[in-house]
Parts: structure tokens; C-alpha cells; sequence
């Protein structure tokens, strides 16, 4: 198949960008003043104590010889070890990265489900009440600062109407006599596969404010770009073709329409998305929720480059990744794009 | 005579712009019958598309029609519900346009976008539409139905494109097909071959066609009937024959007299001096008066109304209301 061809050639381009930027991140870690042996001994270090850190970090070796053993330990899979807990990086991302991973994606399917059939409605109906609304709201959804709306719903559906809880992934409940299993980090998953179903719905409950805090910002694009489009191909000849062969309005806007106009949005999602991964520190320190983003955060404060050159190689992995799908879905929703 | 299939009666559109009030048509009356091509030709501008689009109620806007009655088997579009007025449009009457490339949806496959209409106006399993699909391509010639249900509109040539459009439109059992100016964009041998077709699906089915071209030579060779259309209104209306052998209008007999021009030069009426009013400003009385040697008074103040002059020949001209009065 001509596709798994693509797929393999653009795989291994994607090794070589993640190896181009593991060595930029290294020559990075090792150019910016600052002492990984003093970091990982901790204060008012011994002289005997930063040499033996210094070896054990293997600082003490010339710097090819670092850089082909990193890469070496990161060909076996081993992402290092934080200097500052000294707890191995995977282990860390492995709590991290999926709680981040299931906020980001439920907040794409918010920006989705709801960006897109406003976009649509709104070009498709022009200059009517909802097109206003919906443009005014797009407008908004760019503009509002992340922590003033994340406190404002926690004001009103916590605190007002006690609806929504504050923060944190889970109730003390659930955690005290509903754990769930841990399988794959994310919680909705992880409820929904092993039938707990009172943790699945706190989960969601809990999910809902932080999920849509990071998400207005991608519904409010996705509204702009959508309309954008489907107003430029509602003007085509073949929507008039369309509904002179009866076909109801639904199907013209939803089907003949949204397949023509949908991938620019898509385009901007995606990049909201990798965006998000680690940009979503505001909605995780508002909203107490362990994601990636405190976590490279406190690491770029105290300078712990493994965990910083880590996380950066994942977020370059989940970009080139979905760059792919995005074409791979632009050529399937597109029969006159041709992959090369 | 038979019924008329659809009577189109005083028809009356504009265009609400912001240079003003574009009268695009300004009291078009025709009928089609079943079984026939009737032809509407005129000079780009004149309101050929609006006309069709209006059967469909499908006029864009900012456009809108103000008066008039456009009758199909006795009702009037303009008052049926919409959810009635879609099932008729291509289940009763359907369009196909010029430019086949651009009206075929290029992200579906002719099968998908086939079968969504005719399950639209069927209720039928998507084998049987397929099925249904797949009878429709063979009934337009083409070949090879099936590769072609699973093409992209791309994949397709110029005709072969066409041929798709009429498919799609003639699926779900129409009585009625406006082509509008189905071979402009098409090579001159494809155009006589879209052009057989569609006299080949009125004899065979008894479509009613009503066939918008800018082109008198398609109108020659296809249309029993011609109305010609001037600055949205129908200044002569009559069986092809006698339009071609005793055309009354002035303007007609300009159309006519600029062939051979057309066809050295690619567009007709270079016979005719000045150029054709714009609908911001119809000009008062017979809106040809500026452009036509004949022109008196009454041409200026008054407009002509259509008047037989023949048996199914039809002239909206002073020249022939006088020695009739
Ligand atoms: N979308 C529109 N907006 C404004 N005026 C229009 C529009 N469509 C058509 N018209 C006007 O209606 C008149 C008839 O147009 P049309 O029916 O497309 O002409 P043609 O005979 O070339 O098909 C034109 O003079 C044009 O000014
Ligand atoms: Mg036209």
C-alpha cells in the first residue's frame, strides 16, 4: 500500500526532527550557567559530594561522550532522571501526561462540538441574531484572560450554584472508597473500562470546568475560522447544485458544506492542541490539576534540564505526530490532495 | 392543446443592492409543455439564470420575487410550504448549470452524491439507490456506470462531468429540467453530444426542458419553442421555425442577423448598436427603444405587451400591437 509508505517516510523524518531537537535541548542544558551536580546534591554542598554527583551524572566526561550516552538511554527508552526529586522522568510523566492529555482532549471535543456548528451556523446564516452572538462570543473567547474566567466559573457554578466542583481530577470521596485503577492515567477511561461508575461520573463532573477554562480559546478560533470558510464555500456552485436537487438545508450546511470548509479548523486545533500540552498551566494551577505544564514549569524554575529536555521531545513527538494525521485527514477528506 | 406543465405568469424579480434596485425581471411570462424544449435565449445580463433559478424558488439573495405566479400542475411555488417546495426540486423539477466542474460537489464520489439525493426523495436502501444510480448513468451513456460511481468528479472529463450533472438530476423521476446553459462550458463536439442527450431524454421520457443559452445555433438545432428574453422581459415567443424564418422583433432580427458574426467571433450581437440597459435603469417604455432603428414615441412612454401575432407566435413590439388594434 502507497499509504503505509508515506506513513513509514514521514515516521522516519520524524525520528530525525526528534533527534535534531534532543541535540539542540542538550547543547541547551550544557550552555546555560547553571550547576546540575549542585542542583541534584541540594544546598551548602561538600566539595567530595559535587565531584561524586558529578560523576554519577557523568558531567565529568567530554561532552560527545554525554550527548551519544543520552541518546543512548533514550534509544532503551529511559528519559533520565529529575535532578531536583531524583525520581526517574518517566514515572512523573506517566501521572502527568495523561491527565493533561485527557483535559486537553476533552477540551479539542468541546471546541469541536461546539466551535464548529456555531462557525457553520453562523456563516451560513449572515448578519442573523445568532451569527452576532456567536461572533461576539468568538470574540470574547479569544480575548478573556485564562485565570479571570477559570475563577469566574468556579464563582458561579461552585460557589453560586453548586454544581461543578472546585478542582483536582477526583473527589476525596472517590479517592477514599471509589479508587479508580489505574490503566491508562486517564480517568474517564480508566472508571469507564472498569465499570466504576460513581468515580466515572465524578471524573466528568470534575473534568467540565477545566477542560472548558482551556478550551475557549479553541472554541473561539474555531468559530472564526469555521464561518470564515463556510461562508467562502457556501458561495459555491455546487451548494446551489445541492439544494436544486432537494436536499435539505442539514445536509447542505453539516455534509456537502463542512467536508468542503472543515480543515483550516482542523488545522488551528491541532495546534492548539500541542500548544496546550504544556501552556496549560493557568487552567492547571486554577483548577489544582496535576498536568504537564506545572511540571515543566517548576522544572524550568529550578533549572532541571532532563526533565525540561523530556518533555520537550515529547511535545516535538505529539507535533509531528498530529501534523501527520493532519495530513492523513486532509487527504481522506480530500481526494484531490495528493500525499508526497 | 395539452396542459402546460409549468406556466410562468408576470414574473417579477429585484435585486435589493447598494447601488439601488436591480430589476432583473420585469413580467416574464411563458408556459413549458410536457414533451418539449422551449429555449430561452438573450444576451448575458438579460435574466436567463434568474428565470431559472426562480422555478426553483431558489433566487440568491439579495434578490427576491416581487410579483407573479409561477404555476406547476395548478399550485403556485411562490405559496407552497418550503418543506413541500424542496421535495419538488429535484423530484419534480431540476437544474443543471454551465459549468459542471464547479457544480459537482468535488469532495463526495458520483455515488455518494447521487445516492444522498435519490435516498432523499426514495425511500430506498443504499443498495437500491446505488442500483438506481448506476441505471441513471446508463441511461446518460456512459459506459462504464460502475467505475464511474466510485470516481471524484475530477477524475471525469467535461462531458462526462455534464452527463453526471443530468444523472443526478433526472435520478429521482423530474418532469421538468432547466438546463442553463448546459454546454458553454463544454468543447464544441461534447456539446452536440449533451446536446443529443438532452433531445434524447425528452423524446424518451417526455421531460419538459427548458433550455437557457445564450447561443442560437443550440437553440436551432435542439428547441421547438424560443422565447427571447431582453433586460428581463420576453420580447418574442414562438415555435423555433417561424422565429428563424419570420422573426418579428427588431431585437430578434438583430440577434439573427449577428450569427455569422458569433461564430467568427465568439459572441453574438455586435449587429446591434449601443449595449444592454443595466436592470439598475430599465429604460422607460420598450426597454430595447434606445437600441432599436423603429423607435417612436409610443416605443419611449409605453410598454408593449406581448401580443400574438401567429398562431403560438408571440411579439411584444408597438410595431405589430398598432395595425392590430
Ligand atoms: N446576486 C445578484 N446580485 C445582484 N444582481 C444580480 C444577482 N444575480 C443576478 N443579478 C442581476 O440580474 C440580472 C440577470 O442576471 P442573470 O439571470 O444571471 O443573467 P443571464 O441572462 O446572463 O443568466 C443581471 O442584470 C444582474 O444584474
Ligand atoms: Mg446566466
Amino acid at each position: 500500500m502507497k499509504i503505509w509508505e508515506y506513513i513509514l517516510r514521514r515516521l522516519m523524518l520524524a525520528l530525525l526532527v526528534l533527534f535534531g531537537v534532543s541535540l539542540v535541548t542538550f547543547i541547551i542544558a550544557r550552555v546555560v550557567p547553571s550547576d546540575p551536580a549542585a542542583l541534584w546534591v541540594g544546598p551548602r554542598p561538600t566539595l567530595e559530594q559535587l565531584a561524586a554527583a558529578r560523576a554519577k551524572l557523568g558531567l565529568d566526561q567530554p561532552l560527545p561522550v554525554q550527548y551519544l550516552r543520552y541518546l543512548g538511554s533514550l534509544l532503551r527508552g529511559d528519559l533520565g532522571v529529575s535532578i531536583k526529586t531524583h525520581q526517574p522522568i518517566i514515572q512523573d510523566l506517566r501521572a502527568y501526561l495523561p491527565a493533561t492529555l485527557e483535559l486537553v482532549l476533552v477540551g479539542m471535543a468541546m471546541a469541536v462540538f461546539i466551535g464548529i456548528p456555531l462557525g457553520v451556523l453562523s456563516g451560513a446564516r449572515r448578519n442573523s441574531l445568532l451569527d452576532h452572538f456567536s461572533r461576539l462570543l468568538a470574540v470574547a473567547a479569544v480575548s478573556i484572560p485564562t485565570f479571570w474566567l477559570g475563577l469566574l466559573l468556579q464563582i458561579l457554578f461552585f460557589r453560586e450554584l453548586r454544581w461543578l466542583p472546585i478542582s483536582g481530577r477526583v473527589s476525596i470521596e472517590t479517592t477514599l472508597y471509589q479508587p479508580i485503577r489505574t490503566l491508562t492515567g486517564f480517568y474517564l477511561v480508566d472508571s469507564l473500562i472498569t465499570r466504576n461508575w460513581p468515580a466515572f461520573s465524578d471524573a466528568l463532573l470534575h473534568i467540565i470546568l477545566p477542560a472548558f477554562t482551556l478550551a475557549t480559546y479553541a472554541i473561539g478560533l474555531s468559530i472564526r475560522m469555521t464561518r470564515s470558510t463556510i461562508v467562502e464555500v457556501l458561495e459555491e456552485k455546487y451548494i446551489v447544485a445541492a439544494r436544486a436537487a432537494g436536499l435539505p438545508e442539514r445536509t447542505v450546511l453539516f455534509r456537502l458544506a463542512l467536508k468542503n470548509a472543515i480543515v483550516p479548523t482542523l488545522t488551528v486545533l491541532a495546534l492548539s492542541f500541542v500548544y496546550s500540552l504544556t501552556g496549560a498551566i493557568l487552567v492547571e494551577v486554577i483548577f489544582s490539576w496535576p498536568g504537564l505544564g506545572s511540571y515543566v514549569t517548576a522544572a524550568v524554575l529550578s533549572a532541571d534540564f532532563p526533565v525540561i529536555m523530556a518533555v520537550t521531545l515529547i511535545v516535538t513527538a505529539f507535533y509531528v505526530v498530529i501534523n501527520l494525521l493532519l495530513d492523513l485527514v486532509q487527504a481522506a477528506l480530500d481526494p484531490r490532495v495528493v500525499l508526497r | 392543446m395539452r396542459e402546460p406543465l409549468i406556466s410562468v405568469r408576470d414574473l417579477r424579480v429585484q435585486f435589493h443592492t447598494y447601488a439601488g434596485v436591480v430589476n432583473a425581471l420585469n413580467g416574464v411570462s411563458f408556459d413549458l409543455y410536457p414533451g418539449e424544449v422551449f429555449g430561452l435565449v438573450g444576451e448575458t445580463g438579460c435574466g436567463k439564470s434568474v428565470t431559472g433559478l426562480a422555478l426553483l424558488q431558489l433566487i440568491p439573495p439579495p434578490g427576491e420575487i416581487v410579483g407573479g405566479q409561477i404555476l406547476y400542475c395548478g399550485q403556485d411555488l411562490r405559496t407552497l410550504p418550503p418543506a413541500q417546495m424542496r421535495s419538488l426540486r429535484g423530484g419534480k423539477i431540476a437544474m443543471v448549470f454551465q459549468d459542471p466542474a464547479a457544480a459537482l460537489n468535488p469532495v463526495f464520489t458520483v455515488g455518494e452524491q447521487m445516492e444522498m439525493v435519490i435516498r432523499q426523495h426514495r425511500r430506498v436502501s443504499r443498495r437500491d439507490a446505488r442500483r438506481q444510480a448506476a441505471e441513471m448513468l446508463r441511461a446518460v451513456g456512459m459506459p462504464d456506470p460502475l467505475r464511474i460511481l466510485n470516481a471524484y468528479p475530477h477524475e471525469l472529463s467535461g462531458g462526462m462531468q455534464q452527463r453526471v450533472m443530468i444523472a443526478i438530476a433526472l435520478s429521482s423521476g423530474a418532469e421538468v429540467l432547466v438546463a442553463d446553459e448546459p454546454t458553454t462550458a463544454l468543447d464544441v463536439t461534447i456539446q452536440a453530444q449533451i446536446l443529443d442527450l438532452l433531445v434524447s431524454l425528452k423524446k424518451e421520457r417526455g421531460i419538459a426542458i427548458l433550455l437557457i443559452t445564450h447561443n442560437l445555433g443550440v437553440v436551432a438545432e435542439t428547441c421547438d419553442r424560443v422565447g427571447v428574453l431582453y433586460a428581463g422581459s420576453v420580447m418574442e415567443m414562438g415555435p423555433t421555425t417561424a422565429i428563424f424564418r419570420e422573426m418579428k422583433h427588431p431585437y430578434t432580427q438583430g440577434l439573427l442577423a449577428a450569427i455569422p458574426h458569433a461564430e467568427r467571433r465568439g459572441r453574438f450581437l455586435s449587429a446591434i448598436p449601443g449595449s444592454v440597459p443595466s436592470g439598475l435603469q430599465i429604460p422607460p417604455g420598450c426597454p430595447f427603444h434606445p437600441r432599436c432603428a423603429f423607435a417612436w414615441d409610443e416605443c419611449r412612454n409605453e410598454i408593449p405587451s406581448l401580443l400574438p401575432v401567429d398562431e403560438g407566435h408571440w411579439v411584444a413590439c408597438h410595431l405589430y400591437g398598432r395595425g392590430r388594434r
